[in-house]
């Protein structure tokens, strides 16, 4: 699956359900300081990813 | 009824929604949480667009290192309460418009006194934790939220209709760590202005909201997306499982 980072960047990995939590980890990233788009739509980090899916790893801000 | 100065005063934004928008405006009151970057931002526009009574609350006081996005306030208010300064500003844009300004922390304690009659939400706020109060307040009065966030040069907004969209929790289940964020008072106009945007025409029932679509601000690119999202079956807060005011 090809996955676009929060620095812009473009990482591919392969495997079949995995956790979005867990291509988190495996990418180094704090799952608390971002959201996952996957194939253009939110979804929570319990949800599974693979194949040909498109992943898209947003830092969201906080600040006001 | 408008008077003849107020039809005056918005006669190019009554080109826009008509007298009946105009008086729409005039007969919703708006809570404004916060009176920081985004908070000022969203007032200055609220006040001048003619939402007929705002209520801006914060706890602070006004410090030298806001005054570069914090352009409800002065050099001369530095040491003032951000509530106290606001009013003055507001009440000045607009003297046609009520402007009600409180020094409160919003708890969950007292935010249902502090949205006591008024129509919905404006999100000025620089923590999660507020924000999620402020969500679930949203969810248990079936009212709406437009939110907004920023750091350095990056915003977001979305726009938060209970029963209609995705939640804050369904999109931003667990809040970031803190940290001091990078604060630019343009990132803040760009955003806090997309809010009002979304509130005027929500009010009017003009155009498109953001329903279900987080807006992405990136200064330093020039670019702005979005991301479509949809309400988590699964959330405490908007699932009907969790706890509501």
């Amino acid at each position: 699956m090809l996955i676009a980072m929060p620095d812009g960047s473009r990482r591919e990995i392969a495997g079949e359900n995995i956790r979005i939590e867990d291509i988190l980890k495996q990418l180094g990233i704090n799952p608390e300081e971002v959201i996952v788009a996957r194939n253009g739509k939110i979804v929570p980090e319990e949800e599974t990813a693979g194949g040909s899916d498109e992943l898209k790893i947003v830092r969201f801000v906080h600040g006001g | 009824m408008l008077s003849g100065a107020e039809k005056n005063r918005y006669s190019r934004q009554i080109r826009l929604f008509g007298e009946d928008g105009q008086e729409k405006l005039k007969e919703t009151s708006v809570f404004i949480a916060g009176a920081g970057g985004l908070g000022s931002a969203i007032s200055i526009y609220m006040a001048a667009a003619g939402f007929g009574k705002i209520r801006i609350c914060d706890c602070d006081t006004v410090d030298l290192s806001n005054l570069n996005r914090q352009i409800l306030h002065t050099s001369a208010d530095v040491g003032r309460a951000k509530a106290m300064s606001a009013h003055e500003t507001l009440t000045g844009i607009n003297p046609e418009i009520e402007v009600e300004a409180l020094t409160e922390t919003i708890t969950q304690e007292n935010i249902g006194e502090l949205l006591q009659g008024c129509d919905l939400i404006m999100d000025g706020m620089d923590n999660y934790p507020v924000r999620y109060i402020l969500n679930r307040a949203a969810l248990g009065r079936k009212i709406p939220l437009f939110h907004g966030a920023i750091s350095g040069y990056q915003g977001q907004a979305t726009t938060i209709i209970p029963g209609r969209t995705a939640c804050l929790s369904c999109l931003f289940p667990r809040a970031p760590p803190p940290s001091v964020f990078p604060a630019l008072g343009a990132t803040c106009g760009i955003i806090g202005s997309i809010q009002v945007t979304e509130a005027v025409k929500y009010v009017t029932g003009t155009g498109q909201l953001l329903e279900n679509r987080l807006l992405l601000w990136d200064g330093l690119s020039g670019c702005l997306e979005e991301i479509a999202c949809e309400r988590n079956p699964a959330c405490p807060e908007c699932s009907g499982k969790g706890d509501r005011l």
